[in-house]
């Protein structure tokens, strides 16, 4: 099963905006993708369940996704973006 | 240390012109708890205006900014029910859990509440119940009550 494992670079966790950002994304790759951390493993699609997990800057998370066409290019999309300061890239001024 | 959910801050008939007016209300809940300066208001609706918080299931979970921050006082969640609805970009809420939160505290705040809204009985009593207490023990993380 292919899969990813990255850290959160956002400074203030997986949460609100970095989180949202990360379940668009998710919700938009051809095929479902998992992220699990520590024993909590989530549909990378529900932004509930993504914020359940509780990851914070400098968590490590696991993508995942089932063998098949598409399944590389979505996990290296949405690590991709995992590894960037999501938070960093708020609109000036917000 | 006050309690993340203080009774003041719960409120079961709450009706709301629109999505901004039921940001402001959360947010002036958290200020009258003491929990935030009365800045962190606009750093909410600074926070919907750039990303919703909309979590699904007819819920939102308006917070700050991240530069709002500075403006609480400590941790704390308010409650407003809104029977008619709200509209929030198109989706209906019913229910807000406003969060002000310092430090690293919103994570494991928004992990614990996230936690309680995906089980669907809490939830729905969440959305249903007509008692004010019950709202503050359902939001009450799990395990709290053992925690010294």
């Amino acid at each position: 099963m292919p899969q990813r494992t990255v850290t959160i670079a956002s400074r203030t966790g997986l949460h609100a905006r970095p989180a949202n950002l990360f379940v668009q994304a998710a919700a938009a790759q051809d095929v479902p993708v998992r992220i699990r951390a520590g024993e909590r493993t989530a549909p990378a699609d529900s932004i509930l369940a993504v914020l359940a997990l509780g990851a914070g800057h400098g968590a490590e998370v696991t993508l995942e996704a089932d063998d098949g066409p598409g399944a590389d290019a979505a996990l290296d999309a949405l690590a991709a973006l995992l590894a960037r300061d999501l938070d960093a890239e708020e609109p000036a001024g917000a | 240390m006050p309690d993340l959910l203080a009774r003041s801050a719960v409120r079961l008939d709450a009706a709301a012109a629109d999505r901004d007016d039921a940001v402001r209300q959360c947010g002036l809940a958290l200020v009258s708890a003491g929990a935030a300066e009365p800045g962190y208001v606009e750093a909410m609706l600074d926070r919907e205006r750039t990303v919703s918080t909309y979590v699904g299931e007819g819920v939102a979970i308006p917070h700050g900014t991240l530069a709002g921050k500075e403006l609480v006082h400590h941790d704390a969640l308010c409650v407003l029910r809104f029977p008619g609805g709200v509209d929030w970009n198109g989706e209906r809420v019913a229910l807000c859990v406003g969060i002000a939160a310092r430090d690293d505290g919103h994570v494991r705040i928004l992990s614990e509440l996230a936690q309680i809204l995906l089980d669907p009985g809490r939830a729905r009593r969440l959305r249903e119940t007509a008692d004010a207490d019950e709202v503050i023990r359902l939001l009450r993380p799990d395990g709290e009550e053992n925690a010294q």
